[in-house]
């Protein structure tokens, strides 16, 4: 009997996997980067059900965008409500996956409006969970935020990461 | 070659030249509530396009008029599938229209500025 029931509903295909594939392939490659075929073959689902359940490249990209952010940044901020001061925050923001909302703020925030709301929000958050834990101002986080997403973009975290908490010692809790 | 443009919320189709007798249509008109979105998909002409009804499909010449794919209508129309373009309907005749367009890019962004 659950087998009929089952059957009455066919998928052609897991909506959750697909999203969750395609935060990898923009991720990876960009949205300019990314053509149909390439999601039709890496995401292995027919041009027809792309279209008819996202509606466009773009309906997917925003979807998959506002999982990674739901997935990868929010872990993030939890993590981040436990740093005990500036060094565990730049490590812990310099650690995390950012890929696609990093490529996100370079490559379609200039040019999408509902993109940009998701990435300012989303950078939104990362700064007030930095402010919470150590007790900095907004704008001194919203300093160490750049920083960190500058120093994961420039692919040497440990070493600049250290050199430069090694000068903000007094950003902990504890200390002011 | 199709030419799209928004007018009082709605979005204009216009086939033109000869290709148009190919067609049948050559003009369609889309509430904009019914678009879902629009995208660049060079790659579409050589995927499966089901049944033509009515339709012609001369390989390596021209693609134009109604395909059912699945139980989606398609409208067709395109000569060079490298300037194609896919614009997904809701509560329409058709399921989904593919058009060749001037500057897919370009016409892409016009349908999704709109439906901003």
């Amino acid at each position: 009997m659950r087998t009929v029931l089952a059957m009455g509903r066919p998928r052609a295909f897991d909506e959750d996997e697909v999203v969750r594939a395609a935060v990898g392939l923009f991720g990876g490659r960009a949205y300019d980067g990314v053509s149909v075929d390439d999601l039709v073959t890496h995401l292995g689902v027919h041009r027809n059900s792309l279209y008819k359940t996202f509606g466009s490249k773009r309906g997917l990209y925003l979807i998959a965008l506002r999982r990674h952010l739901a997935d990868d940044v929010r872990p993030l901020l939890d993590a981040l409500a436990d740093a005990k001061d500036a060094e565990g925050a730049l490590r812990l923001v310099t650690s995390a996956d950012l890929r696609l909302l990093l490529l996100a703020a370079i490559e379609r925030s200039p040019v999408d409006e509902e993109v940009a709301f998701e990435v300012t929000s989303a950078l939104d958050s990362v700064d007030r969970a930095i402010a919470d834990a150590l007790g900095v101002p907004t704008d001194v986080a919203t300093a160490l935020t750049a920083a960190a997403l500058g120093i994961l973009l420039r692919g040497n975290p440990d070493k600049v990461a250290t050199a430069l908490t090694r000068h903000l010692g007094p950003l902990t809790r504890k200390g002011t | 070659m199709a030419s799209m443009r928004i007018t009082d919320g709605h979005l204009e189709v216009v086939m033109e030249g000869l290709d148009k007798l190919w067609t049948f249509r050559t003009r369609l008109t889309i509430p904009l509530a019914n678009v879902r979105g629009a995208t660049v998909d060079p790659g579409i002409a050589s995927d499966f396009k089901g049944v033509r009804a009515p339709g012609t499909h001369i390989p390596g010449l021209i693609i134009a008029g109604t395909f059912h794919h699945d139980g989606d209508k398609v409208f067709w129309h395109v000569k060079d599938a490298s300037k194609a373009i896919v614009v997904e309907l809701a509560d329409e005749e058709y399921t989904r229209l593919v058009l060749q367009v001037d500057d897919p890019r370009a016409a892409v962004a016009l349908v999704e500025n709109a439906l901003a």
